[in-house]
C-alpha cells in the first residue's frame, strides 16, 4: 500500500535526521577547530542540530526553534550550566631580565595575551615573543609587575562574554515579533468578519470579463492581501473564489491551469511587499536591528514593492504565454456583503488606521512595532477578538521566528558566523557575484526548506561578513540581507516549496511540471531583477 | 498516518455491488470495506480499530437478518471510536418510528431512500466525508481533490495553516 511505504520512508527520514542532528551537536565537543572560540564550538553544535532538524523536519520546525532557545539558555547564557559561575583563570606575569616578561605558554594565543579586567572581561594585547620554552618570554610595553593575564588562552570565556538568558527568551517579545503579532491580530479579525472576502469581491470588479484580466485581478488582490495576511490563509481564501470559476471551465482549457497557478504565485510574491508579509522578512529585519539598522515599514515597502510588482507582471506574462486561455469571456459573480455590526466597523477603522500609520512611519517616527500594538490593544479591548481568537493565533510561527533570531544572536556573538564565512576569501569576489551566490543559495535551499529556516541560516552569515569587513569593497549589509530575504520568497518551484503551492497542487487542476515551469522563470528572472534593483535602485532608498 | 475507511453494511450482495461501483471514485483515498450484517460490521469495526485506522463514514441498510441497521448505528454512536463517524441510512423500508429513533439516538446524518440516484449518493458521501475530515483531521490537503474543495479551502482559511 502506498500509504505504508510513505510512512516507512518518513520514519527513515526522521531517524536519519535524528542521528545526524545529534552527531552534529556533539562533533564540536570532541573536535577543536582552530580560530573558533569555545563558545563558538557550542554555538556550532546548536547550529548543526538546528539546521539538520529543520532540514529533515525531524521535529516540527517550531519545536526545533524552541530547542534552539533552550540549548542557548542552557549552554551559552550567563545563568546556564556552562557559564553560571566561571571566572577567567588568571596568573601574574613574572618579571625577567632586560624588560622581558615570563608568561605560561598556554596563555599565549598566537602573538596575543589577554590582560584580565574583571572576572569575565579582558583586553587583548600584542606581544613580541622573544624566547619559547616551558614558559614564554615576551616583550610588551603594556605589561607591568601587577598585570594579571588570562592563564589559559583556550578558556571558555575567551572570545565570548556570556549574555543574560533574558536575551534569548526575549527574542519572543522582540519588536519584530510584536509587529508580526499585530499583523496576525488584524488578519485573524479580518477572517472572522469576512473583511478579506468582501474586499476581494470589491477589488475584483474592475477587472472585467476577459480571462487574462480576471487572472491579473486575482493576482493583484492575492498579493495585496498576502502582504498583510498569512500567505497560506490568503491562498485558501482566494481558492474559494477560483474554484467555482475553474469548475465552470472546460477541462481542456488552459485557463484552468493559469487560474490555479496564479494564486499561490501571487501569494508568495505578495509576502515580500511588507515587513509583516511573511516570516523571512522578520528574520532579515531582526538581524539588521541587532546591527543597529532600522528599516521603517514604509521604506521596506519602497524597497520591495517594485520587485513584487515586477515579479507579478513577469508571472502573468509567462502564464499567458504558457497557458493561453481559449475562453473569450467569463462572468464573475461577485457579491460583497460587508458586515455592519459595530465590532466589524471597529475592525475596519483599526485596520485602516494601523496600515496608514505603518506607511507614514517616516513622517511621524513612531516605530512600526509600537503601531502594531494599536490593533492588539483595541481589538481585544473592544472584544472584536475574544479569548478563543487569541488562542487560535499562529503562535508557532512566532516561536519559529524567535528561535531563528535567537540562533542569529549566538552565531554573531560567539564568532561562529564569522568563522564560517572567513574561510573563503570573499573580497576576491565582485559585489554582484557575492549577491548572486547568496541569492542562488537562498533560492535553492528554500525551494526545499521552509523559507523562514533558509533566511535564519543564511542572513547571519551575511551580517557577519559585513561586521567582519571581509566582504570587499562596496558591501552593503542591508542589500545583501534583502537579496537573501527576497530570494527566500521567490522559491516556488515545487509543491513542497511553500504552503500556498501545496494548496494549489491539492486541487488536482495542475501538475508539478506546470509549477516547475513558472517557478523556474520566477526564480531565475527574479534573482536577476533583485540584483538589478540592488545595484541601481535600493542604494537610492537606503540613502 | 492512519487511513479513513468507508464501511457499507447491506445484506443483499447485488445492492452492495452497486454501492461499491458508485463509490469507486473515493477508494483512492478512503478504503471501502463491506459487511453483510450488523455482526459482521462489528467485527469489521473492531479490526479497523485494532489496525489504528479510523472510520469516516458508515452507509447502512436498515432491514437485515439479525440486528437492524438502526441498532448498529445507535451502538456506533455510543462507542467513542465511531461516535464521530458520519452515519447514513440507506433504506427503502424504515418506518417513521425507526427513522425518528435513528435521528434522535444515532445522530443520523443522512437518509438515502432506495433506489437512489448514483450522482446523489456520490454527492452525499462527498459532503459527509468533507464534514468528517474538516472536524477530525489536521492536514486537509490530501483530501482536497476528492472532496468539497471550497469547504476545505474555507476551513484552511479560517485555521490559517495547512
Amino acid at each position: 500500500m502506498p500509504l505504508k511505504k510513505r510512512n516507512h520512508s518518513e520514519r527513515t527520514k526522521k531517524i536519519v535526521g535524528l542521528a545526524l542532528g545529534i552527531t552534529g551537536f556533539l562533533i564540536p565537543w570532541f573536535m577543536n577547530f582552530p580560530g573558533l572560540s569555545f563558545a563558538g564550538h557550542m554555538a556550532l553544535g546548536i547550529f548543526l542540530i538546528a539546521a539538520v532538524f529543520w532540514m529533515f523536519e525531524t521535529l516540527p520546525i517550531y519545536s526545533t526553534s524552541m530547542l534552539v532557545i533552550f540549548l542557548q539558555v542552557a549552554l551559552l547564557s550567563q545563568q546556564g550550566v556552562v557559564y553560571s559561575d566561571t571566572a577567567l583563570p588568571k596568573t601574574p606575569v613574572v618579571s625577567h631580565i632586560d624588560g622581558l616578561w615570563e608568561v605560561p605558554s598556554e596563555a599565549l594565543d598566537g602573538n596575543k595575551v589577554y590582560i584580565v579586567e574583571d572576572s569575565r572581561n579582558y583586553t587583548p594585547i600584542e606581544v613580541h615573543v622573544v624566547e619559547w620554552g616551558e614558559t614564554v618570554k615576551v616583550q610588551s610595553d603594556d605589561l607591568s609587575a601587577d598585570t594579571q593575564i588570562v592563564s589559559d588562552a583556550q578558556h571558555k570565556l575567551v572570545g565570548y562574554t556570556p549574555i543574560s538568558f533574558s536575551n534569548f527568551f526575549g527574542t519572543l517579545a522582540s519588536p519584530i515579533i510584536i509587529l508580526f503579532l499585530g499583523g496576525f491580530i488584524l488578519a485573524s479579525a479580518s477572517v472572522k468578519y469576512n473583511l478579506d472576502k468582501n474586499l476581494t469581491n470589491v477589488l475584483l470588479k474592475p477587472f472585467g470579463e476577459k480571462p487574462v484580466f480576471i487572472v491579473m485581478g486575482l493576482m493583484l488582490v492575492t498579493a495585496t492581501l498576502s502582504a498583510f495576511m498569512s500567505n497560506t490563509a490568503t491562498t485558501a481564501m482566494m481558492m474559494t473564489v477560483a474554484i467555482p470559476i475553474a469548475r465552470q471551465i472546460d477541462m481542456k482549457d488552459k485557463f484552468r491551469i493559469m487560474l490555479t497557478l496564479s494564486i499561490p504565485i501571487a501569494a508568495n510574491i505578495g509576502g515580500m511587499a511588507t515587513p509583516i508579509g511573511t516570516p523571512p522578512n522578520a528574520i532579515v529585519i531582526a538581524n539588521l536591528n541587532q546591527q543597529g539598522i532600522n528599516i521603517a515599514f514604509g521604506s521596506w515597502v519602497a524597497l520591495m514593492l517594485p520587485l513584487a510588482l515586477g515579479l507579478l507582471l513577469l508571472a502573468w506574462v509567462a502564464m499567458r504565454f504558457f497557458y493561453p486561455p481559449t475562453l473569450k469571456r467569463f462572468q464573475l459573480e461577485l457579491q460583497s456583503k460587508f458586515e455592519k455590526s459595530s465590532k466589524a466597523i471597529i475592525l475596519y477603522a483599526v485596520f485602516a488606521i494601523t496600515v496608514l500609520l505603518w506607511f507614514t512611519e517616516a513622517s511621524h517616527g513612531i516605530p512600526s512595532a509600537m503601531i502594531a500594538f494599536i490593533p492588539i490593544v483595541t481589538l481585544t479591548v473592544t472584544s472584536v477578538l475574544g479569548k478563543d481568537d487569541i488562542r487560535a493565533l499562529p503562535w508557532e510561527v512566532l516561536w519559529l521566528v524567535a528561535g531563528g533570531i535567537s540562533l542569529g544572536i549566538s552565531m554573531e556573538n560567539t564568532g561562529l558566523a564569522m568563522w564560517l564565512v572567513s574561510s573563503i576569501s570573499w573580497d576576491m569576489l565582485p559585489q554582484l557575484a557575492l549577491l548572486l551566490v547568496f541569492g542562488l543559495v537562498a533560492l535553492m535551499l528554500s525551494n526545499f526548506l521552509s523559507n523562514t529556516v533558509t533566511a535564519t541560516l543564511l542572513v547571519p552569515l551575511a551580517v557577519s561578513m559585513g561586521t567582519a569587513g571581509i566582504a570587499g569593497e562596496g558591501f552593503s549589509l542591508i542589500i545583501t540581507s534583502l537579496v537573501i530575504g527576497s530570494a527566500c520568497n521567490m522559491a516556488m518551484l515545487l509543491p513542497i516549496s511553500t504552503p500556498p503551492n501545496a494548496i494549489a497542487m491539492s486541487t488536482g487542476y495542475i501538475k508539478t511540471g506546470d509549477m516547475v515551469k513558472i517557478g523556474l522563470v520566477i526564480g531565475l528572472i527574479g534573482i536577476t531583477t533583485a540584483l538589478i534593483l540592488a545595484t541601481f535602485y535600493w542604494p537610492l532608498i537606503i540613502q | 498516518m492512519s487511513d479513513i475507511y468507508i464501511i457499507c453494511v447491506e445484506d443483499e450482495p447485488q445492492v452492495l455491488d452497486v454501492i461499491i461501483r458508485d463509490l469507486a471514485v473515493f477508494e483512492e483515498i478512503f478504503p471501502i470495506e463491506l459487511a453483510h450484517s450488523a455482526d459482521e460490521a462489528r467485527e469489521l469495526i473492531k479490526e479497523i480499530k485494532q489496525e489504528g485506522h479510523k472510520i469516516g463514514l458508515a452507509l447502512c441498510d436498515h432491514i437485515m437478518p439479525g440486528d437492524k441497521g438502526i441498532d448498529l448505528m445507535i451502538e456506533m454512536q455510543k462507542d467513542p471510536f465511531t461516535e464521530k463517524t458520519r452515519k447514513v441510512l440507506v433504506t427503502g423500508q424504515a418506518g417513521l418510528e425507526d427513522t425518528i429513533e435513528a435521528v434522535n439516538n444515532a445522530k443520523l446524518n443522512r437518509y438515502i431512500a432506495k433506489p437512489w440516484n448514483p450522482r446523489e449518493l456520490v454527492e452525499v458521501v462527498k459532503e459527509e466525508l468533507t464534514q468528517y475530515v474538516i472536524q477530525e483531521e489536521k492536514e486537509l490537503l490530501r483530501f482536497t481533490s476528492l472532496l468539497d474543495q471550497e469547504k476545505i479551502q474555507e476551513a484552511i482559511r479560517t485555521k490559517g495553516y495547512v
